[in-house]
């Protein structure tokens, strides 16, 4: 009797701080008994407690039935808690909506206008192409109500309606544009017809042209705002179809956008002529110019530093849209939209880099890449700080009210996950952005080059665990494949771009070694390894004469093997450290010395020694490599072993093994990136048929591979050498100080490429430093200091003297003269024009295009699509594909695709429906079908409960008691709703019901006679229980 | 038209929830604490527009961004009024200067439904929130968008509770909510 209200529920909330789960649990139960109360009141209240619960996160699917019983309670305010939970709770799934059509078409057609609201306020949420079919009449006639709110209300909702069941527009269509039509109607009625004719209008613009008089009559008028927004879009659609209509307009929204004090009208004014094509085409723009360039200036004005951010970003919008059709236009503006990319607010950056992406060229490639680069590095440099302060701020604000603790700890366990899409969104535009048009805007590929060896350190790491597995697959894949994609860049450009292939090569060392040293350096193995690994890799095996030290190289793949948890870089790594260990041994003109004999055992037993816990890793790719090899390097050890080494007078040549079998299995032609697509287009071998089984008698050939016993190798002897001491020094020949601390970042910034250290990690600014030396050694501009550097050498020194030799010291490099007109010209005659970069920040003339040919994708046949694309390895990937469909669809898309079918054409309607893909009438069957199982369902279920109850029982009760009975059961409540749906219906619609009960007559008898066996066995039962 | 339209508080609690397409309770939840991390970490002075959560993001942002199906949610507008953060999921087919206007027209219709609203109001009668709603969204699709006609909506289904007298007043939202100050795009 003492039932908690709703404000008894909120206080007790507030008054359990800490332990609103174990309060909410309890309150849970006590709806749960609640809302089973006979009392109506103390039902509705209970259901009202529930759908708050609701709204903090707790399922209340359950208690449908419930919501439909006070959904039918006589009283308004028990009858609104009803529908308000109906239109909260109900899902797609919710199967007691069949049985509440009644209720709705009762209550469409009840006097109170507060009443009929209730239903049609609820429609939209829950409507399904039947219930849209049996609520449609009914519905129809309050499109003329005498309360304007009713008929506001009812046109939106046949809108919903028409969105799942389009034949609602044939008969609705007539009836709504006479309302939009009549000059007396209610402005408020008129706006909500012009909202809705808005969202049909996209869809099907050439319906609505006729109506286009009465549209321009409104928008003249302009007595409400927001009316004319949505009329000036609806005109965008129009104005494609019908371009007359682009004349008649100009004057009014010219006008519109020069005296209008309204922000939001002034912007849509602009946006509509974007969008309407207004702004004109080559030919006519001369006609149009003067409102372009209105627009333009205006939106430059929105946008300019100082403004108002929601200008600025609804500015960005419309140009993101301009700059599909006149990207000229919005290059002028290039000044004002670069500043925004470095705007505080992530929103304006991300707009912005929208439409950067689109108007990049190889003028200001660099200067864009160059901004990104630099807010990534500042921003990934911060993470540490920001992870302290995040969390302080969470405990902060772990005070107020009910239930959000569950979720408050998972955002504290959970970074904030803006940062991490950003980078890695911008990660993707660089990519795109240099790599586009097979990289015809990328001048220095060296510059590119250092930019992805940064990206690689910049790329968030894949989060070892998430909460939610959903997410977290989802997470994964995003920052696995962008780190991946940035490798693949590297690979891309060593395997197109022959000119720059050392450089590559050099970038994809570096990397290999950082993950080296990363993962050396923390024991925790954990530490998952970068995507980038799997490409870098294979261009390590690819191109291993490329490398400064292969030796190196293998020594750093063969320690990370063990940590790669993904497969896919497994099985590519794996090849590659064979393919480098084919390099590093495969030397036949070296003598096979005693040194070379034993340091190639050794070499060759650490290789088998780390795949053969790879053979039997549960990927059959990786388990096959792994074998293969394990055997190979085995049998070539074993021939290693046998050949004596050369002594003095015993010239002996190494096994052949060795030096021609291995190096030939990779010696082989040359790889050129293929085509995306290309594979399409190799012709079906003839006679292949992929149904055939392999083999008559597979299943039993795998049994007997299963019983078959392997004797286990036993090789302690390696075993307790290796974990002994890991002899990472006898392959690796790199100087200590590397395994120190990383080089710190306080070099001193140079005049030359002051730009690039803001952006570039020292070591790669430090390696160009270099490499320029390098190549600048025969010019004569430069003067190499001969003397050797002194002993004040700081690590990064000694990173320069061991990849350049130690007679290098950048810093007292002397440059005597800077005449980059004799520079040009010099290389210019010489015909061999080497990369030349800006020497001084205040060079402007215009960079020559490094002359390197980048080779074009391969493809056959030549139908198939040959534009490369950056991420062409994903589009293959099923998975990405299968989540590519599985999102098609948005979280919260209404798809309205149906309306497509339709033509409000009454004429022609029927023959364009009939070949849609969708019929209602067929679901409408299986629908009514679906309801007469579940009431025999329920029936049955009755009766048996009934038969429980009474003890003496006679066989076959005449199946019209039941419902009497019921009524006194306990059950009766829950049947209630059922008999409204069987019971109460009344005229058309128990006819209609009559119709739709033919086709499973035959079904129904069969089940009957099911059902009355089992209940009476039911009943043997109850009987014997009694007896006992 | 507009997806979902949204009010939690500083803490990330809901005080309104309504979506006009079916979603699981989990997957509601779900977003509303994406869209609350992305609202809590805005900085000072940004636009009233956020970037998609990533449970939208995932169909919409990447290729395609200039020119969006018009189906797909691809706008989220937020505005704060002291401890309460109003949101509004939505296509491409609102204008999105509107939409900050429309939460301004809501929070103004609960201001003159209890005289000078706050949060407590807002947590105690959640079921005059759904009914205001109802009065300017039918099913995704503004239907009014003139305070005095919500107003009168509502008033029509029945009185308007009252604050319950013992409930401290918190900060009143109505004072902190700046009404009609410097955000009022179409000059009404």
């Amino acid at each position: 009797m003492f039932e908690k209200s709703l404000y008894d529920l909120i206080r007790g909330l507030r008054n359990h701080k800490g332990n609103e789960k174990e309060y909410i649990q309890n309150c849970l139960k006590e709806c749960r008994s609640e809302i089973r109360n006979q009392d109506m009141d103390v039902k509705a209240t209970a259901l009202l407690k529930l759908i708050y619960l609701e709204m903090v996160g707790h399922d209340m699917s359950w208690a449908s039935f419930h919501v439909l019983e006070v959904m039918s309670s006589p009283k308004y305010h028990q009858k609104r808690v009803g529908y308000l939970g109906a239109v909260q709770s109900f899902r797609p799934d919710t199967e007691v909506l069949m049985l509440a059509t009644n209720l709705l078409k009762k209550d469409l057609s009840a006097t109170a206008p507060t009443i009929i609201s209730l239903p049609i306020g609820a429609l939209p949420h829950i409507i399904t192409p039947s219930l849209a079919l049996s609520v449609l009449p009914d519905l129809l006639p309050r499109l003329s109500h005498s309360h304007p709110s009713i008929r506001k209300k009812t046109i939106v909702t046949l809108y919903r309606l028409a969105l799942v069941y389009p034949e609602t527009l044939r008969a609705a269509w007539p009836k709504i544009k006479e309302r939009l039509m009549d000059k007396g109607e209610d402005p408020s009625v008129t706006a909500a017809i012009i909202n809705v004719v808005c969202e049909l209008g996209w869809r099907r613009p050439s319906d609505f042209l006729p109506l286009a008089p009465r549209l321009f009559e409104l928008l003249v008028e302009g007595s409400n705002n927001w009316m004319a927004i949505k009329l000036i879009k609806l005109f965008a659609t129009l104005t494609p179809l019908e371009p007359r209509l682009v004349r008649k307009l100009l004057p009014p929204l010219t006008d519109l956008i020069r005296t209008t004090p309204a922000m939001s009208l002034l912007y849509e004014c602009i946006n509509g002529i974007i969008q309407g094509g207004i702004l004109g085409d080559g030919e006519n723009f001369n006609e149009t110019e003067e409102i372009a360039s209105l627009c333009v200036s205006k939106l430059r004005g929105m946008i300019s530093v100082g403004g108002d951010p929601n200008l600025k970003y609804v500015a960005l919008l419309a140009f993101n849209r301009i700059v599909v059709t006149h990207p000229f236009l919005v290059a002028q503006q290039e000044d004002v939209i670069l500043e925004c990319i470095d705007s505080e607010d992530i929103t304006i950056r991300i707009k912005a880099l929208d439409l950067v992406q689109g108007m990049v060229s190889s003028d200001n490639l660099v200067s864009i890449v160059s901004r990104l680069m630099r807010q990534l590095k500042s921003s990934s440099s911060l993470d540490q700080q920001g992870g302290l302060q995040k969390q302080d701020h969470e405990t902060d604000s772990s005070d107020e009210t009910n239930g959000g603790t569950g979720r408050k700890k998972k955002s504290r366990e959970q970074p904030a996950p803006l940062p991490e899409d950003y980078t890695v969104d911008v990660i993707g535009r660089i990519l795109y952005m240099c790599s586009q048009d097979n990289y015809s805007s990328l001048l220095d590929f060296d510059w590119y080059l250092d930019v992805l060896t940064q990206l690689v350190r910049i790329a968030p790491a894949p989060r070892a665990k998430d909460l939610d597995p959903e997410t977290s697959t989802q997470a994964k894949y995003l920052t696995a494949d962008i780190s991946e994609k940035v490798g693949n860049e590297i690979r891309n450009v060593a395997v197109k771009v022959e000119a720059v292939r050392s450089a590559a090569l050099q970038a994809a060392e570096l990397i290999i070694t950082r993950l080296f040293r990363v993962t050396s350096e923390s024991a925790a193995s954990h530490l998952a390894v970068s995507g980038a690994l799997k490409p870098v890799a294979f261009i390590a095996g690819e191109y291993p004469f490329q490398l400064s030290s292969p030796d190196d190289t293998l020594g750093h793949l063969l320690h990370l093997l063990p940590r790669i948890k993904n497969p896919e870089i497994l099985a590519t790594c794996l090849q590659a450290v064979t393919k480098l260990f084919a390099f590093v041994a495969g030397d036949d003109r070296a003598p096979w010395t005693t040194e070379r004999k034993s340091s190639m055992s050794l070499l060759m037993a650490r290789v088998v020694h780390v795949l053969e816990p790879l053979a039997l890793h549960p990927s059959l790719e990786v388990q096959e490599r792994a074998v293969e090899f394990i055997e190979l390097l085995k049998l070539t050890a074993e021939a290693a072993s046998g050949q004596a080494p050369s002594t003095d007078e015993l010239h002996q040549d190494p096994p052949l093994l060795l030096t021609q079998a291995i190096p030939s299995m990779f010696n082989g032609w040359q790889l050129k990136s293929v085509s995306y697509g290309a594979q399409r287009n190799v012709p079906m071998p003839e006679g292949l048929d992929l149904d055939e089984p392999i083999h008559p008698n597979l299943g039993n050939l795998l049994a007997q591979a299963d019983s078959l016993m392997l004797p286990i190798q036993d090789d302690d002897e390696f075993e307790a050498y290796y974990n002994n001491k890991p002899p990472a020094t006898s392959i690796s020949s790199e100087p200590a100080i590397l395994r120190l601390a990383d080089a710190p970042e306080e070099v001193s910034s140079s005049y030359q490429q002051a730009g690039e250290e803001s952006y570039l990690d020292a070591d790669i600014v430090a390696r160009r430093k270099a490499e320029r030396m390098e190549r600048n050694r025969d010019d004569p501009f430069y003067i190499l200091e001969s003397g050797r550097s002194g002993g004040t050498s700081t690590p990064i020194h000694n990173i320069l003297q061991k990849e350049n030799g130690p007679d290098l010291d950048i810093d007292s490099i002397p440059i005597m003269k800077l005449d980059l007109a004799d520079i040009d010209a010099g290389l210019g005659s010489s015909g061999k024009l080497q990369t030349q970069r800006p020497l001084s920040a205040a060079l402007s003339r215009p960079k020559p295009r490094q002359k390197v040919i980048v080779a074009a994708d391969e493809s056959l046949g030549g139908s198939g699509p040959s534009t490369p694309r950056y991420d062409s390895e994903n589009n293959s990937d099923t998975f990405a594909k299968s989540r590519a469909k599985k999102l098609k669809q948005s979280l919260l898309q209404v798809d309205s695709s149906h309306l497509n079918t339709l033509d409000l054409d009454a004429s022609t309607g029927s023959s364009h429906l009939g070949g849609s893909a969708y019929d209602p009438e067929k679901q409408q069957q299986d629908e009514a079908e679906m309801a007469q199982a579940m009431k025999e369902v329920q029936r049955l279920r009755l009766e048996m409960q009934r038969a429980k109850e009474r003890i003496h029982v006679a066989h076959g009760v005449p199946a019209e008691g039941i419902v009497v009975k019921r009524k006194k059961t306990k059950k009766a409540a829950k049947a209630e709703g059922d008999e409204e749906a069987g019971g109460g219906d009344g005229g058309e619609a128990a006819t209609k019901v009559k119709k739709k009960k033919k086709p499973v007559v035959v079904a129904e008898e069969g089940r009957e006679g099911e059902g009355v066996v089992k209940a009476k066995k039911k009943v043997k039962k109850a009987v014997e229980v009694e007896e006992n | 038209m507009i997806n979902a339209f949204l009010v939690f508080n500083g803490q990330g609690q809901p005080r309104l929830t309504k979506f006009y397409t079916q979603l699981d309770t989990s997957i509601q939840q779900r977003l509303i604490s994406e869209i609350y991390t992305l609202v809590s970490n805005r900085p000072a002075g940004s636009c009233n527009f956020l970037p998609l959560p990533p449970l939208l993001a995932a169909s919409g942002t990447s290729q395609s961004a200039s020119q969006p199906h018009n189906d797909v949610p691809s706008l989220v507008t937020y505005r704060c009024y002291a401890t309460l953060s109003f949101i509004v999921i939505s296509t491409s087919t609102e204008s999105p200067l509107a939409l900050i206007d429309l939460i301004q027209v809501y929070v103004e219709a609960l201001d003159r439904l209890f005289e000078n609203v706050c949060e407590l109001d807002l947590i105690f009668n959640f079921e005059t929130l759904h009914a205001t709603l109802g009065e300017m969204i039918v099913g995704g699709v503004v239907i009014d968008t003139n305070t005095d006609r919500i107003v009168q909506g509502v008033r029509a289904q029945g009185t308007v509770a009252k604050r319950p007298v013992n409930e401290g007043r918190g900060a009143g939202l109505g004072s902190g909510l700046g009404m009609g100050g410097n955000f009022v795009w179409h000059g009404r």
